[in-house]
């Protein structure tokens, strides 16, 4: 049998990263967690994950963009499918799916709240299941 | 604030060049960066070029009017602090070139120090004056952050409760009482109606304090509303209610923001959802005269009570009892109101009661299309 896919999702809310992780280990996978974006960056070089999702605002508003950039910079990082999260409805930059330039890109943008049945699907397609 | 003293520019503008070479010695010392002119227009053209944080004006001169200068330079450069030199040491002269915008006189004749004291008061001035203008921005700057700030920090913990009801509706599957089930659609309701009552706030915010994002592009208001109605069209069935339209064909274009709009008209049509019974019906009809293109949105719901017409429009207030069942964000209806004032147009609601409410909404043609 296969290993199960390893998420990483970063958040600086631990009761959404809690929700969010009960969700994805119904779905089958393994689930690590980050609270903040410094450490989600560490994570990432020793968890290797299929994929993560990332929270767009957090310590600062624009902390989501620097943890993706510094992921999509890293090996570990580089080709994996990256999800950002953003409860802000769509004032930011990531309003559309193609950020202006010079911001790293994402392959998805989904909106907090996220229903279940949903992130399943999009982290699903993402991971080629 | 030292270094704005030490080396402050000092423009004096005189015809006599005793009177110069005076001022020069005497603020020199003090470490000021002086520049002089005898002659009244190379002097404003030396103020365009230095822009001098105080300025000194002679109010007689030969061939040119002090008093000219003041009203110039307070008109074009306001930053620059102007003092004028009365030789004839009248208060009347003085107190006309201060109505022009001088902030201080020195009489003539003067000492080194009364001319120090002078100068130093109009830096003071100037430098409060600045500081000033940069809290003036830096709260404006504040106040629309302030906005953001509050959002987020009131939705987060709602998106994080509606996340929790997510998972926990995914992993209790199947093992749920249907009365357990029931309360979690009833929370979900309530938090939903608490995330639209942010977000009317916030528009409302942004409406009154200008940072509102409004994309003012010609519009087909028929369009608009047919999109309204498909919005709202499965709410009135579930409701058992009739939606119908009667719209006027070639109505002629306005400029608005499509999205604003759309949630103004799928507001009141909501609103009218909630008050009027299942077998009523609602009706959106548009029409037009010379001046103004109206849509209206009637019901045959209960009526508004005519006292409380005029204050349906304010924040929270409701028409109904405390005793019945209150839905809705308690701002639509505002919201609506300030995005038709936005439009320059304006919404006003006729009712009786007991037969019905129609709510009108008028803009005004746009005749350069």
């Amino acid at each position: 049998m296969d290993a199960k896919k390893k998420i990483l999702l970063i958040d600086d809310d631990k009761d959404f990263l809690m929700a969010t992780k009960l969700i994805l280990e119904k779905g089958g996978y393994e689930v690590f967690l980050a609270e903040d974006g410094k450490s989600g960056v560490e994570m990432a070089k020793s968890v290797n994950p299929n994929l993560a999702i990332v929270d767009m605002m957090m310590e600062t508003w624009s902390e989501g963009f620097n943890v993706v950039s510094k992921l999509r910079t890293s090996d570990s990082g580089k080709q994996i499918p990256l999800i950002m999260l953003s409860a802000v409805d769509l004032q930011g930059p990531y309003q559309s799916f193609e950020p202006p330039e010079g911001l790293p890109t994402v392959d998805m943008v989904l909106h907090k709240p996220i229903k279940a049945d949903d992130l399943l699907r999009h982290v699903g397609s993402l991971l080629g299941e | 604030m030292i270094e704005t003293a030490r080396g402050s520019r000092v423009l004096i503008i005189d015809d006599e060049e005793s009177i110069l070479d005076g001022c020069r010695q005497a603020l020199e010392k003090s470490g000021y960066s002086i520049t002089t002119s005898s002659d009244g227009l190379a002097g404003v053209n030396l103020a365009r070029e230095i822009k001098p944080e105080v300025l000194f004006v002679d109010l007689k001169m030969p061939n040119c009017s002090g008093m000219d200068i003041i009203e110039n330079i307070s008109r074009e450069m306001p930053d620059i602090v102007l003092i004028v030199i009365t030789g004839y040491a009248s208060i009347v002269s003085a107190v006309e070139a201060m109505k022009k915008g001088a902030y201080d006189y020195l009489p003539k004749p003067f000492t080194p120090d009364q001319l120090r004291a002078v100068t130093k008061r109009g830096i003071e001035h100037r430098r409060l004056k600045v500081e000033a203008e940069f809290l003036r921005e830096e709260k404006a700057r504040m106040e629309r952050n302030f906005i953001t700030f509050v959002s987020h920090e009131m939705r987060s913990p709602l998106v994080t409760i509606q996340q929790y009801i997510e998972s926990l509706k995914l992993i209790s599957e199947g093992e749920l009482k249907p009365e357990a089930n029931e309360i979690i659609q009833r929370c979900e309701k309530r938090i939903q109606n608490l995330h639209d009552l942010i977000e009317h706030w916030l528009d409302i915010s942004r409406i009154e304090n200008g940072t509102f994002s409004e994309a003012r592009v010609p519009l087909n208001l028929t369009e608009v509303i047919e999109r309204s109605l498909e919005e709202m069209c499965p709410l009135c069935q579930k409701r058992g209610i009739r939606l119908e339209s009667d719209l006027k064909k070639g109505l002629p274009m306005i400029y608005g923001d499509q999205e604003s709009l759309l949630r103004v008209f799928s507001n009141i049509i909501g609103n009218a959802t909630k008050y009027t019974p299942p077998g009523g019906r609602i009706l959106v009809c548009t029409d037009c005269d010379d001046y103004y293109i109206s849509v209206s949105v009637s019901d045959t719901g209960q009526g508004i009570p005519q006292d409380k017409l005029p204050f349906i429009f304010e924040p929270f207030y409701r028409v109904r009892g405390k005793q019945e069942r209150q839905r809705g964000s308690g701002l639509g209806l505002t919201f609506s109101k300030k995005i038709m004032e936005a439009h320059n147009g304006r919404i006003e609601a006729f009712s009786k009661e007991g037969e019905g409410a129609t709510f009108v909404m008028k803009f005004p043609r746009a005749y350069d299309m």
